[in-house]
């Protein structure tokens, strides 16, 4: 199923979705990448294209380099009420 | 023995109510929930038996597994302000990860792994009282490996043997579902078609016939997660569901089910 919404990530984006794992499930990492992202993402070895892409949070580019896409739905959801703690409101 | 059997919806929405929800869609489905309450404390069982899919929080790229058992003491997590941490019943735990190996599944287990809102979101509004300890049966739905149909539907049907086995009273929880998109392109279009149809196969009986999806047809229609319902069906073969409701959001088919054993 190569075209399938939930494939086998590629080794080669190993430390990407590391990254994106540790903003969704590190809350230490993920306070370090909200205040420094350069330097967080630098921490766990991404490369140039790939810190690009995750700082713009372009999801085209970022599924282009094998990052996993439920991986990238929660990490930008962790950064979202990281950076903008009122956007849960509860009924 | 086998006491109940049970499928609830667990998006996270549900629980923690942001304003991009439906507040009356909402509180529909946790009426639902509090039926199942209601039954479970009727049914009086001594332990959960949760399936449930990880969301890449116990299980990283060091290690995947397709189907596995947790046999802790008590297992812990948390999701936005929620802390949780339920007990696990062991001794139950540990037969079903021994008689799926006599049975030949080849389960993984692990005493120390981070519990997700897979299982805490479907316990938060249903855990009788008093509340029972658990047991934490993952079956794999996104990060491959993800087991066939097929094979969630045998390893179902080897889980109703045991359990009926056993002194304990046990009731299955099948945690997720319906159909749903997080992370792509469809997000704010699942297919609650294919959800109305299949809902509508069960309720005639025709459990059976999950067990012969592909994993292709999950995945195209949103319903990755659906292998933790496969699971049960193979526990409760033909029995004719009872569902609780379908409440169809902007992203996800919830759906509330019960199976009678």
């Amino acid at each position: 199923m190569a075209d399938a919404h939930y494939r086998f990530p590629p080794a080669r984006a190993y430390r990407l979705n590391c990254c994106l794992r540790a903003i969704k499930s590190d809350p230490d990492y993920c306070a370090r990448f909200v205040a420094d992202p350069r330097a967080a993402m630098t921490e766990i070895g991404l490369d140039e294209a790939e810190q690009t892409a995750l700082s713009s949070l372009d999801r085209g580019a970022l599924a282009t380099l094998g990052a996993h896409p439920y991986l990238v739905f929660m990490a930008e959801l962790r950064l979202r009420i990281a950076r903008e703690p009122a956007t849960l409101e509860y009924f | 023995m086998l006491v109940g059997a049970f499928a609830c919806a667990h998006t996270p929405q549900l629980l923690i109510r942001p304003e991009t929800e439906d507040r009356e869609l909402v509180l529909r489905v946790h009426r639902a929930f509090a039926r199942v309450k209601s039954r479970l404390e009727a049914l009086r069982p001594d332990a959960i038996a949760v399936i449930a899919g990880d969301h890449v929080e116990a299980f990283f790229l060091d290690a995947v597994p397709a189907l596995a058992v947790y046999v802790g003491t008590e297992c812990s997590g948390s999701f936005g302000p929620y802390r949780y941490r339920l007990p696990i019943d062991e001794a139950l735990a540990r037969a079903v990860l021994q008689e799926g190996l006599e049975r030949g599944f080849d389960l993984l287990y692990t005493q120390e792994a981070r519990l997700d809102y897979a299982f805490y979101v479907p316990l938060h509004f249903t855990m009788p009282a008093p509340p029972v300890p658990i047991v934490p049966l993952h079956v794999n739905v996104y990060l491959p490996p993800q087991p066939t149909p097929r094979r969630c539907y045998e390893w179902g049907s080897a889980l109703g043997e045991i359990l009926r086995a056993r002194s304990e009273r046990v009731v299955l929880m099948a945690s997720g579902g319906m159909s749903h998109f997080p992370g792509t392109e469809r997000y704010a279009d699942p297919d609650f078609d294919y959800d109305r149809q299949l809902l509508e196969r069960l309720r005639a009986g025709a459990g059976r016939e999950l067990g012969r999806l592909t994993g292709e047809e999950l995945d195209k229609t949103g319903n990755v997660e659906l292998r933790t319902w496969i699971t049960l069906l193979g526990a409760v073969g033909g029995a004719r569901a009872d569902v609780y409701c379908y409440e169809p959001s902007w992203h996800h088919g919830n759906a509330v089910v019960e199976w009678p054993v």
